[in-house]
């Protein structure tokens, strides 16, 4: 009997172990986005970009990238971890972002994304090449929670403006700005 | 009866004070603007700011206004607050950005050739004081200054906070400013136009001794620019031994390369896609 139980708490501890490795992983060792099923919907319209022409690699590589920027905001704000806006962030963006995850740590406050897809539409691309605005209308639902009591949970469409900059090997975020005045 | 109807009533009234907590907010306000939130009921509540760039939470008294300060607004975009007594109410609302006051200019590329038409491209980006991107129509008055000539200048309307042009490259080689300016905000660029292609390419040749050299005449773009030290210019001689060719940059402004001749010889030069005079020689025996 004693020894059934033994190993049973063995076996647990196995288990909790491989878990917190695991997580610790995942969240320490390879902090940037994956691409799971997780990565949100993102539909591009490049129709009316101006005054550069959209390249056919960029229309599919700014989508994507734009997923992975949303993914990883997701991901950041839930587990209060900034360093993952390193990967698919930078300029402004990057800046507020990390300011409201210290707010969420000394607040205990925290916001937690479902993400329910993005519209893009492409506005301008610079002649060079090293900038593009786009305008999102995003589908989310935001959960907003003090400690692990939910306060607000709301579906929301919200439009977004965004810029943003080619990096090394992907594009990034620069500018995320919600707007009352897109459409106007 | 009547007077535990009343004690119910008053009961009633009082926990209704104690949790309903309605706030009102404006559905638009400017960054970095103080304004109130009105909030019914009363009884201590707990106030969230839930903003793009922050979250505030701090104690409140419903049924009193809560201010909510400049600073804690003055990134645009949509917010969300949240009061919450035993229940939570919530009231959203959009920080729009302050008027025009900051301008971030990208001109590429750093060097261009003279005469280049349309080949600078200058984009400008209007934001607020905060760096909140300014999606209301703004003028933005692009500048460009080149060494020793006029200033010129263009206005341009900036549609969702971007406004961008493209320039032709002076005749004259050298450092030229390309600026935005919005009221009193400026951001100046420097962008170094340098001698375009060679032009009218033209080889002389002459023995020192007992070598044969060929060289050019100073090397210049069509606008009389002198073309850099270090521009390759090729010499391709053809003789009775064969066609060589000699690629030779260019230093102090001419290009020369000492060739053995054997026999009659027929010199070219070029220089990328631009070729100069042939020269017919004969070599010594």
């Amino acid at each position: 009997m004693n020894r059934a139980f033994g190993v049973t708490i063995r076996a647990m501890s196995i288990i909790v172990l491989l878990g917190t490795i695991a997580f610790f992983a995942r969240n320490h060792i390879f902090p940037s986005a994956s691409a799971d099923s997780s990565l949100p919907h993102v539909e591009l319209n490049a129709d009316k970009i101006g005054p550069r022409s959209i390249e056919d690699r960029t229309s599919q590589v700014v989508p994507r990238d734009y997923a992975y920027a949303w993914q990883t905001l997701a991901e950041a704000l839930a587990s209060n971890q900034s360093d993952l806006l390193d990967g698919y962030f930078t300029g402004w963006a990057k800046e507020n972002f990390s300011n409201l995850i210290a707010t969420q740590k000394r607040t205990s406050v925290h916001i937690h994304y479902v993400d329910h897809g993005h519209k893009l539409t492409a506005l301008f691309y610079a002649p060079a090449g090293d900038v593009m605005q786009l305008r999102d209308q995003a589908q989310i639902e935001r959960q907003v929670f003090d400690g692990d009591k939910l306060i607000d949970d709301e579906p929301l469409t919200v439009d977004y403006m965004i810029l943003m900059t080619p990096g090394a090997d992907r594009w990034l975020v620069r500018d995320l700005e919600a707007t009352s005045e897109v459409g106007r | 009866m009547r007077t535990a109807i009343g004690v119910f009533l008053t009961l009633v009234a009082l926990t209704a004070l104690a949790t309903a907590a309605d706030i009102h907010a404006p559905a638009e306000v400017t960054a970095g603007t103080s304004f109130s939130i009105a909030t019914s009921g009363g009884g201590k509540a707990t106030f969230y700011l839930v903003g793009p760039a922050a979250v505030v939470k701090r104690s409140v008294d419903l049924g009193s206004e809560i201010l909510v300060q400049e600073s804690e607004i003055e990134h645009a975009g949509k917010y969300t607050a949240i009061v919450c007594a035993e229940q939570c109410s919530t009231a959203h609302f959009y920080v729009r950005p302050s008027e025009g006051a900051r301008i971030s200019l990208l001109v590429h590329p750093s060097r261009v050739p003279v005469s280049d038409s349309e080949a600078i491209s200058a984009v400008a980006f209007v934001s607020d004081r905060f760096h909140n991107l300014v999606l209301t129509p703004q003028t933005v008055n692009f500048l460009v200054a080149p060494k020793d000539a006029t200033e010129m200048s263009q206005k341009v309307s900036a549609g969702n906070g971007v406004a961008w042009v493209r320039l032709t490259s002076g005749r004259k080689d050298g450092p030229v400013k390309v600026g935005a300016t919005l009221g009193r905000t400026s951001e100046l660029r420097v962008v170094q136009q340098v001698a375009a292609d060679a032009c009218n390419l033209h080889i002389k040749s002459a023995w020192e001794g007992r070598s044969f050299f060929v060289e050019t005449d100073p090397v210049r773009d069509c606008s009389g620019n002198s073309v850099p030290d270090g521009t390759v210019v090729s010499f391709t001689k053809t003789d009775t031994t064969g066609k060589t060719t000699v690629d030779v940059p260019i230093k102090k402004g001419i290009a020369k390369v000492e060739m053995p001749v054997t026999g009659e010889a027929h010199i070219t030069v070029a220089s990328g896609v631009v070729t100069g005079n042939e020269l017919s020689v004969v070599g010594r025996q």
